[in-house]
This record gives structure tokens, C-alpha cells and sequence, in this order.
């Protein structure tokens, strides 16, 4: 044992020495009854410091603090009525907190005056965690509001923090003492918020979390989740499968069943790629006329900036979803990760409004340019126009939904001005007269079906083309075959 | 497939899944070789210098488990290939082009003695895997197996408790680590030995990252299996 730890054990024995011969003073019948503050106190009843690193300092710092708290009697008063601020013993009995000492969370509550400005802290152990594993809407939400079990939350307007209320739905002030942890796994308990006569400014009804389906645009979790994401998801698949088959379609050989050969000798064909020089030349096109449309810059420069407002926009958006993922996933208390996923943070709001102006100009202008100055060389499919309609309604839907959760959930304007197009969006919704807590659940749903069904079109229309393009570049650079101009 | 000509003088001799596995079994068991030793013998300097380069023990637990779902990822990828390549191809898992022991293989390995006490001017005719090649395959893949259940008992050993006795998780931490040292020194050995040092391939054998073997190299380490191929005549191998 170390030096100080001699001296804490002779400090601590002096106490009980102390303890034993200043008890029997103390529990005279003259003194008042037990649960208030006896008159005559020893310095070292309170000013100790428990070491909670200790399961014996955990235990005494307790004992310390249940000595007033697992009374009846102790209270507080709040508008003349008194509160109970008994802690029951019962809510810790399954507690994952039943080993923690009390300022473990109440960090600031062993002074003089016995208050809190910090309430508990939650974060000194855990860390945040987000809609799925990254992007959280419940970020301007305290821990508790949703992990304990009090019904209660109220919308700090000073913070801009929804957190547990201390009165009831009546007015009547409540202590918050139980201990016990609410069951957060159903959607039920998200009900004292998510309803529609919420004053909080949740949306009416609980949204499902982004689909990694999604990740294409925004950042999100690694689970497909709702159904309609699902069946998005089974679309998608099975028209790549389709357009896989049809790859394998031909005859290697004169072999009229060959698929494994086949699969066998593209795999070879692969593999000595990657592992030779060529596969610097697989890098450059990836670079060069892949990601920065080199061939199309070639043919018309209009093409290549209509285009690229789409596509490096996505690229980007999709670039950051990514970045923010794998942030989060290492380093999620850290400043960088909280910045990425708060919607409302400067940057991450300017950068994904930027972005989503972006998409939409570009597709505003493939419209122009298909439907009023028609050039040429422009043949216009049906399958052009449900590919550019879905990814205008979807960019439209996205800025809408912006708008609606910027006024919904009361992001002051200081903050929510950064969304450039959100914001004035939502002060052009807030002269409309509609509930936007029943209103929004409908343009997220609006904007995810749009979603999924972009995603779900995908390898069917001619977006087939962000597959089959890049893959004819490479097999004809690599390969060295003949390159032909393409509209 | 070995009959698969590919230009005029070169075979495959592995499929391009069985280079992918290798290398990522490659990589896979050196960063757990590597991050494991560090955490095992930790007291010692250079286990602390790495743990300290991978940011901490914590980051050196988090590294080892990520080796080890990509290595046992390669594990479950060559069953499945095995069951597809008995259920669909309806090819064979046993015989002379596979790795499964055989008698021959005690055959050969004595006959390689007395090749190298002098008794024979040959060596035996190897089909197109070798008894040593087949020792060094079959150590990794039952070793992966066995690491994969005491690694499993150590990660969630909250779990493996709730139906075993909880000296188990002290048995599968000693397993774990002996087997490690085990399979390193093997690896060490036989495998660098194999496809390194051996006068034939020094400094390496390159077959398992280009899939490709030359014939004049069949014929000198794989005879058997070259006699199979080309139907060419069984040479004596008497003195």
C-alpha cells in the first residue's frame, strides 16, 4: 500500500475513533429526531472525499449520501408544497448503476450549497450515441428525457435542450428520484414526446431510422430497417443479379454451360489487374474519366457542368456520409464526430443544403435542356424522364423536410440560418397553417419512398449507366480496346 | 483447374478465391500473430513498443479481433467453396489432385527419406500436393478452427458462461495462447521453410499469388500430378 494510502486508512480510523465517541451524544433523546440534520457535527462527517475508484469508497460515499436521501422525511419545498427527495432504494435494484457511487454522475453535487447547475452527467462514461450509429435529430435531447423513467419533458427554451420536467402534466412540482432506467427498446417509450400534442416540437409519430441505403446522401446507420427500405433493397439486388446475368450471358468457348468458367476466368482476368501494372491505368481512369467525367469534359463542356452538379455532388454527399460513419465509429465523443452529425451544426449544414442546391440545379438544367432547348443530339426516353423526375422530387422533398424539422423542432435562427435553403424554406412554411408535428412524418415518408424508389430504379433505367459506363471504361482501358464516343 | 492451359508453358495452379484467401489469411494471421504476442506477452519491451504504436491495448484488442473475423471470414468462405464445389461442380474432395491425406503420403514421406539418406536418386512422385504441403494446409486450418472456439470463449465470455463452468474461460486463455505460440513457431518453420527456403523457390514461391506454375516446375515438384495431365510414362525412381 502506498504512502497515501497509509494515511487515508489512519484518516479513516481516526473517524470511526471520532464517530464512536461523539455517537452516543448524538443519539440522546434531547437530540432532534432522526432525518434532520443533527446539531453538532464533526468536520469530518462531510468534508471527506471518498475515493469511488474503490468499491469501499463507493460504498461509503453512499452510505454519506443515503444518510439524508433514503429518508422520508428529507424534502425540499417548491411553491409551498414540499418534495419528496427520498431516492428509493427498490429502482436500483436491477440498476447497471447499482455499483456506481452517487457523484459518479452527480459530479457536482458534494459542496456547499448541496445544488446542482449541471444535473447529472451521463457522458463521463457513455458516449452519445445517434439515429442508428450516426446522425442524431436527439442531440438537443438530455439523456434522461428518454432513459428515465419520469413521463415528463418540457423544451428548455434558454438551453435549447428538451429534458425531464419537475412538474407534472398538471403543474404540480415532482421530484425526479427514481432511479430506475426506462425500457427505451420499444417505440412506446418514445411516446412522451413523439405525440401529436407534443410541446417539445417531435415530430407526431416516431420516424424509422435511416436506412444504409440511404448513405448515398446522408450519413447512416449499417442496417436496411424499414420495410420500404427492404424492398428497395430486394429490387436493387435483383436487378444487378439481372444485369450480372446478362453479363454471363455468352459463351466462353463454345461451352454452352460455363458460368463457373466464366466467373473463374473474369475473376483471373481481375486478379491480374489489380496485382500488375495495369492496375495503375485502372486507377487513372478511375481518377481521370471516371470520377472527374474527363471524356465527357472532352465533348461538350455544358454536358460535363450539368452533369457534374449531379454527380460530384452525390459523389461528395456520399464521400462525407462516409467520413462521418467511420468518425463516429472510432471516435464518437470526440468534437470532429459530434460536429458531423448534428443537422444543425455550420458546417454540416451548409455543406449538405450546398450540396443538395447542387443536385437540384443540375437537374433543373437537364430539364431546360431536354424539354425547352432540346439540342440534337438529345433523344428523350421515358426512362430519362422518371430518372430526372425522381432525383428533383427527391432534392424538392429533402429541402421541404429541412424546412419543416428547422421550424418543427425550433432551431433558433442564429443556428438554423446556416441551412441557406432550409431556413428560408421554414419561414415560408411557418405562414402556412398547418400542424407540422403531424406534417413532417408525412415529408420524411415523402422523401424516403422517393429515396427508395431512386435506389430501388437504380439498375433498371438508364441510371443503369453509373455501372455499366465506368466498368466499359475500364475494360476498354485496360484491355486496350477500341474507345468509342458516347452521348 | 490444372488442365486449363493458359499460354503454352503455364498451369493454374490456384483458383483466383484461393489467392484472395491467402492473402488475406496472410494478413489476417500475421496483424494476429503480431497484436496477439503483444497482448500475451506484454510485460516484455518490444510488445510494449507495438502496443504503444497501435495506440494502446485497447486498440491492440480491438486490431486482434478485427484479424480475426477476416481471417475466420476466409475460413467459412473456403467451406462454402468446398460444399459448392462438391454440390454443384460434383467434384471430388479426395484423390491425388486434392489436399486430403492419403496413404500415399506416408508412402512419400518415406520414400523422401530415402531419398535424402542417398537410398534413392529421386524423390518420390509428389501428386499436386505434397504430404509437407498438405501438413503446413491442414495445421492452419484446424489451428484456426481451435483459435476461432478459445478466441470466441475469451470475447464474449459472458455469454459461454451462462451454459460452461467459468474455469472454462481459464482453459481457453491457456489454450489460446500456447496454440498461438504453436502455430507461429509451425508457421515459422514450415511454412517459411516450404514455400521460402527451399532451394527450389528461394526466395519464394510465387504460385499462390499469380496462380500460375510452369511446366519444367510441375514436372520437377509435382510429378504425379504431371503424369496425370499429359499421360506420360511412369519414370522408375530406382537407383
Amino acid at each position: 500500500m502506498s504512502g497515501k494510502g497509509w494515511i487515508g486508512l489512519g484518516l479513516a480510523a481516526g473517524v470511526i475513533l471520532l464517530l464512536a465517541v461523539v455517537k452516543a451524544p448524538l443519539t440522546t433523546p434531547q437530540q432532534k429526531p432522526s432525518g434532520t440534520t443533527p446539531d453538532k457535527l464533526v468536520c469530518l462527517d462531510c468534508h471527506r472525499q471518498a475515493n469511488i475508484h474503490t468499491n469501499e469508497g463507493v460504498a461509503t460515499s453512499r452510505q454519506f449520501c443515503n444518510q439524508c436521501h433514503e429518508k422520508e422525511d428529507t424534502r425540499r419545498m417548491v411553491d409551498g408544497t414540499a418534495v419528496s427527495l427520498q431516492v428509493p432504494a427498490a429502482s436500483f435494484a436491477d440498476s447497471p448503476h447499482r455499483f456506481d457511487a452517487c457523484i459518479h454522475c452527480h459530479t457536482d453535487v458534494a459542496r456547499s450549497p448541496h445544488r446542482t447547475e449541471t444535473g447529472a452527467q451521463c457522458r463521463g462514461c457513455h458516449s452519445v450515441h445517434g439515429e442508428g450509429d450516426a446522425r442524431s435529430p436527439h442531440l438537443r435531447v438530455d439523456c434522461q428525457a428518454c432513459h428515465f423513467p419520469s413521463e415528463f419533458v418540457r423544451m428548455d427554451k434558454a438551453a435549447g435542450r428538451v429534458r425531464l420536467d419537475r412538474r407534472d402534466d398538471r403543474g404540480r412540482p415532482i421530484a425526479l428520484v427514481t432511479h430506475g432506467l426506462a425500457d427505451v427498446s420499444s417505440e412506446s417509450s418514445c411516446g412522451r414526446c413523439h405525440h401529436a400534442e407534443n410541446t417539445v416540437g417531435a415530430p407526431a409519430s416516431v420516424l424509422p431510422a435511416k436506412s444504409a441505403l440511404c448513405v448515398l446522401c446522408h450519413p447512416s446507420a449499417l442496417t436496411v430497417g424499414h420495410p420500404i427500405f427492404w424492398a428497395a433493397l430486394l429490387v436493387l439486388v435483383a436487378g444487378l443479379l439481372l444485369m450480372l446475368r446478362f453479363w454471363f450471358l455468352g459463351r466462353v468457348q463454345g461451352e454452352e454451360h460455363a458460368l463457373h468458367r466464366k466467373i473463374s476466368l473474369s475473376a483471373d482476368a481481375l486478379w491480374l489487374t489489380l496485382f500488375s501494372r495495369r492496375f495503375f491505368t485502372a486507377a487513372r481512369v478511375l481518377i481521370l474519366d471516371i470520377v472527374l467525367q474527363r471524356r465527357i469534359l472532352k465533348e461538350s463542356v455544358q454536358r460535363w457542368s450539368m452533369h457534374s452538379l449531379i454527380f460530384l455532388a452525390i459523389l461528395a454527399r456520399l464521400g462525407l456520409s462516409l467520413f462521418t460513419g467511420l468518425v463516429f465509429a472510432f471516435h464518437p465523443d470526440g468534437d470532429l464526430a459530434l460536429a458531423l452529425i448534428d443537422k444543425n451544426h455550420p458546417f454540416t449544414a451548409f455543406v449538405y443544403d450546398f450540396l443538395g442546391l447542387c443536385i437540384l440545379l443540375g437537374v433543373l438544367w437537364a430539364a431546360v435542356q431536354r424539354f425547352w432547348v432540346r439540342p440534337a443530339h438529345v433523344k428523350t426516353e421515358i426512362e430519362d424522364n422518371v430518372a430526372l423526375w425522381l432525383v428533383g422530387a427527391l432534392a424538392l422533398a429533402g429541402f421541404l423536410t429541412t424546412g419543416a424539422r428547422l421550424l418543427l423542432t425550433g432551431v433558433p435562427a442564429e443556428t438554423a440560418v446556416h441551412s441557406f435553403i432550409g431556413y428560408p424554406v421554414s419561414r415560408v412554411l411557418s405562414t402556412l397553417p398547418v400542424d407540422w408535428r403531424s406534417a413532417y412524418p408525412v415529408l420524411w415518408y415523402v422523401h424516403a419512398l422517393l429515396g427508395a424508389a431512386l435506389i430501388a430504379y437504380l439498375p433498371y433505367g438508364k441510371l443503369k449507366h453509373m455501372f455499366n459506363v465506368p466498368l466499359t471504361y475500364w475494360i476498354e482501358e485496360v484491355w486496350g480496346l477500341k474507345k468509342q464516343p458516347r452521348v | 483447374m490444372p488442365s486449363n492451359a493458359q499460354r503454352s508453358e503455364e498451369f493454374i495452379r490456384f483458383s483466383p478465391l484461393d489467392r484472395l484467401l491467402h492473402m488475406v489469411v496472410m494478413i489476417g494471421f500475421t496483424g494476429l500473430a503480431v497484436t496477439g504476442l503483444s497482448i500475451g506477452l506484454s510485460s516484455t519491451a518490444p510488445a510494449r513498443l507495438l502496443i504503444a504504436l497501435v495506440g494502446g491495448a485497447e486498440h491492440a484488442a480491438w486490431l486482434h479481433r478485427f484479424f480475426a473475423v477476416i481471417t475466420y471470414l476466409c475460413v467459412v468462405v473456403h467451406g462454402l467453396w468446398f460444399l459448392y464445389y462438391r454440390l454443384v461442380l460434383g467434384g471430388r474432395l479426395t484423390g491425388p489432385h486434392s489436399v486430403a491425406p492419403s496413404l500415399k503420403d506416408l508412402r512419400d514421406f518415406r520414400e523422401n527419406l530415402d531419398y535424402f539418406l542417398g537410398r534413392r536418386s529421386a524423390p518420390p512422385e509428389f501428386d499436386r500436393f505434397t504430404y509437407m504441403e498438405k501438413i503446413d494446409y491442414w495445421a492452419i486450418f484446424i489451428g484456426m478452427n481451435t483459435m476461432g472456439i478459445t478466441g470466441l470463449v475469451l470475447w464474449f465470455p459472458e455469454f459461454f458462461t451462462g451454459f460452461l463452468p467459468g474455469f472454462f474461460v481459464n482453459i481457453a486463455l491457456v489454450l489460446h495462447f500456447f496454440e498461438a505460440v504453436l502455430a507461429v513457431l509451425v508457421k515459422f518453420f514450415l511454412h517459411i521453410g516450404l514455400a521460402h527456403f527451399r532451394p527450389a523457390v528461394y526466395p519464394a514461391d510465387t504460385s499462390i499469388f499469380t496462380g500460375r506454375t510452369t511446366r519444367e516446375k510441375m514436372m520437377e515438384e509435382h510429378p504425379g500430378q504431371w503424369r496425370s495431365i499429359s499421360g506420360s510414362e511412369k519414370p522408375t525412381g530406382k537407383p
